[in-house]
């Protein structure tokens, strides 16, 4: 039996109780959520995104536009009718890191994507009082004419791959990609083809209207689009999605 | 420099604790202003003024990181090392490794507010310093860790202060949620940008565990354990029940660990941890409101100190806004409350509360209390002290009150309905209501950072006065030694 | 492996356990802080542990109040 006394006066078994009653709460609710297989739903259509949506994102995340816009719908009827059905775990199993937000400064972006026409996001993001006339969002003139910097895709895509995301690399992995995702899918996350696959993306959709570069806007749009369009609910019933909550 | 505290500068080592100091107010006035501005561009967006570095989403993580790791990091580094040395009885374990970590945790600071002006960030709440800025906080923490073990094992009496045992709780909890919540794969050796190792529910949940407990251990526990030195000292009388310490120390560092969940309610989180979250987050009431009792009943009998006393009355009142926000806290975490304040200003006003209510403003107290004592003199105005004192207060209730309104009222126009069954409002008629709770907001805020100028010209003032005592007391000695 | 302790690895139960015993250790912590006269005025003695090192201080007004410390 350890007396309270020697706790007090030996610096080393305090810290290790310390360490002990510190440690529990975060083991008890963060392990399991790697091992209970119910965490994360089994729906279809879930991919990781293309090299292009790709750094779309993180220039999202540079900007810090998770600060005021959340990316989780939540199971209510005003937030079902304002941005659509609630938002699922699997939606997001390829974010690293996860863009749920914390505020809603602006509106939530979970399932942004296809609501708007590209015109209109690059003009939002030029200038957001131009079609919002009450928004405090910033301009963001600097994404059309700042070049895309893509030069290190292929590291991005590889360090993702390092933890999970199952960009391919060999015939095994692409063939697994085309057997999971379908060929279309599984071409777009070929680390070899990157840069071909992100100048093809931006030029075919020409999300920024400028037709001769591909520019920081290309890819922010790209990515804004893509957002929340994956799972296609009309699949499923209701009652599948809740036995996961 | 070395005759503005004779005595006690060789038994103790009061050079770390003055340059912590020193930059915990430079730093505080520096995020504060910050603050300010970026409070004013949510309410007059030109601010932003369309150059990349001082938007909006650039420069609040500059904000959060300059007032919690720069201005809350440097008060807990500087009052850790005053209250180890002067509880322990006993000089400050390597000049050397303490200087190192003034240096390192300055150069992370800094290194990292200008990164995310320029793009780099993890996106991580309160966690946005990219790679290499996580790898010299690490190495900073371990040496901050040595330095504090080693002295306390050079004390000369056998029991250890109950403050060192929540400035130590403080550092290992701060070093595991730092390790873990860290772990990402860079791009590349040279490349700034990583990408985190978890993804999505997971990632959130690490995420939330450790922003929760950034406020637990590093903005609660580190500032109890200021709050149980500098109270009794500044009182004169010793904390109210020292055995109350005791079960306060042990709840509050099991229980901090279970609420983080409560960051993710209604979201893919599955539901038993987020309802664990929330049971934990009320049980959180009982420990809180302990400490704060304790606290406050360390004055009992003695309240007349209240009157005449502005640094009694800075800890008293941070004591105050620690119990508003310990009880604000938990009712937030309830899931009923949490679907209409989550995702508004409901919860930035919470955390200001708590952040300039209860941390600043007990280190303000504990900064009066310290800095005559590391020059050896008395302070240059206690009337500039009250004059802090009301400009802080007041700004705090502005600061409050308007984000109440601003949070609690969008939450009700996001949710109702009209008759038709459809929404009442769309979002942007929200934003345009926020407008004027958000210059009220910016207004409490520039009273805050007034007050904060206030102090720094005290502080100024006092040190220049230490000087000329020194200088005068010399120039005694010089003609004494001549006379004779 | 024996059956009990393969109850004790599945985590809706480990989880419970875990629970009750750090609520058992709680309540020993209580009752060891709060039973026992001599142990109470040993623990409470160390609240006049920040007031050991007046030394320097001598004379301001942090020095603890001579009543207060013959109360105890």
């Amino acid at each position: 039996m350890i007396k309270h006394e020697s706790i007090e006066t030996n610096a080393g078994l305090l810290i290790i109780l310390t360490m002990i009653v510190i440690s529990i709460g975060g083991l008890v609710e963060i392990v399991p959520l790697f091992y209970i297989n119910t965490t994360v739903e089994k729906v279809e259509g879930v991919r990781p995104y293309s090299p292009l949506e790709l750094r779309g994102r993180d220039i999202y995340q540079r900007e810090g536009c998770y600060l005021c816009h959340s990316q989780m719908i939540r199971p209510f009827r005003d937030e079902w009718l304002r941005y659509g059905h609630y938002s699922l775990a699997a939606e997001s199993k390829y974010d690293h890191p996860f863009q749920w937000g914390s505020k809603r400064t602006g509106p939530d972006l979970a399932r942004v994507g296809g609501k708007y026409s590209n015109e209109w996001h690059v003009a939002h993001l030029l200038n957001p009082r131009s079609v919002v006339p009450q928004s405090i969002m910033p301009n963001y003139p600097w994404l059309l004419e700042t070049d895309l910097d893509y030069s290190d895709i292929a590291e991005r895509m590889r360090a993702l791959k390092k933890t999970g995301v199952p960009y391919s690399e060999t015939q095994e992995e692409y063939d697994r990609n085309v057997a999971e995702f379908g060929a279309e899918v599984a071409d777009k996350l070929d680390i070899l083809n990157a840069e071909e696959n992100l100048m093809k993306q931006a030029l075919d959709n020409d999300y920024d209207g400028q037709r001769s570069r591909v520019t920081e806007m290309d890819a922010l749009v790209a990515y804004l689009q893509v957002l929340g369009t994956m799972v296609d609910f009309s699949k499923y019933n209701e009652g599948y999605f809740t036995e996961f909550r | 420099m070395a005759h503005a505290a004779t005595g006690s500068s060789e038994q103790y080592n009061y050079d770390i604790i003055r340059k912590f100091t020193l930059m915990a107010l430079v730093w505080g006035l520096l995020g504060m202003s910050v603050g300010v501005y970026i409070a004013s561009e949510l309410a007059w967006p030109f601010l932003n003024l369309d150059i990349p570095q001082i938007t909006f989403g650039r420069l609040r993580p500059v904000h959060t990181t300059l007032v919690i790791f720069g201005f809350g990091g440097s008060a807990l580094f500087a009052t850790s090392y005053y209250v180890v040395q002067r509880t322990c009885q006993t000089r400050l374990y390597s000049d050397m490794l303490a200087t190192f970590t003034f240096w390192g945790w300055q150069l992370a600071v800094g290194l990292g507010a200008l990164s995310y002006m320029l793009g780099h960030t993890q996106s991580r709440e309160y966690a946005e310093f990219e790679w290499p800025i996580d790898l010299l906080i690490a190495v900073v923490w371990v040496a901050y860790f040595w330095v504090y073990v080693q002295t306390l094992k050079r004390r000369s009496q056998p029991h250890i202060y109950v403050a060192n045992w929540f400035y130590m709780a403080f550092i290992l909890a701060t070093a595991i949620l730092h390790i873990f919540n860290n772990l990402a794969v860079p791009v590349d050796l040279f490349s700034m940008k990583s990408y985190s190792l978890f993804s999505g529910v997971q990632d959130a949940m690490t995420q939330w565990w450790y922003g929760h407990n950034a406020v637990g251990f590093f903005l609660t526990a580190a500032f109890l354990g200021m709050m149980y030195y500098f109270v009794p000292k500044q009182a004169g009388r010793p904390v109210y029940s020292y055995r109350l310490s005791i079960v306060h120390f042990w709840a509050l560092s099991f229980l901090y660990m279970w609420v983080g969940a409560h960051h993710l309610h209604w979201t893919a989180l599955p539901d038993w941890t987020s309802t664990l979250a929330a049971t934990f987050s009320i049980m959180l009431l009982l420990p809180s409101w302990g400490g704060m009792i304790n606290g406050i009943m360390t004055l009992s009998g003695a309240w007349e100190k209240l009157r005449t006393d502005p640094i009694m009355l800075f800890l008293i009142t941070a004591l105050s806004f620690y119990g508003m926000s310990t009880f604000e806290g938990p009712m937030m975490s309830l899931k009923s409350v949490n679907a209409l304040s989550h995702y508004t200003d409901w919860t930035i006003g919470h955390v200001h509360s708590g952040a300039l209510g209860w941390v600043a403003m007990v280190s303000f107290g504990s900064f009066y209390h310290l800095i005559p004592r590391l020059y050896d003199t008395r302070l240059y105005s206690t009337r500039l002290v009250y004059v802090h004192f009301w400009l802080a207060t007041i700004g705090i209730l502005l600061y409050i009150t308007s984000m109440w309104v601003a949070g609690i009222f969008q939450g009700l126009m996001l949710r109702s309905f009209d008759e038709f069954g459809s929404l009442a409002y769309t979002f942007v008629e929200t934003v345009a209501f926020l407008h004027k709770p958000y210059v009220v907001r910016a207004l409490g805020g520039a009273f805050f950072v007034s007050g904060v100028v206030v102090m720094a010209y005290n502080a100024l003032m006092t040190l220049r006065k230490a000087r000329v005592e020194a200088a005068e007391l010399e120039a005694k000695l010089a003609a004494k030694m001549a006379r004779a | 492996m024996p059956e009990w302790f393969l109850w004790f690895t599945r985590f809706e139960n480990s989880k419970i356990v875990a629970l009750l015993l750090f609520f058992v250790a709680f309540c020993g912590i209580l009752i060891y802080v709060y039973t026992g006269k001599a142990r109470g005025q040993r623990l409470e003695s160390y609240k006049y542990m920040p007031f050991d090192d007046e030394d320097s201080d001598a004379g301001r007004d942090g020095e603890v109040e001579e009543d207060e410390r013959r109360k105890s």
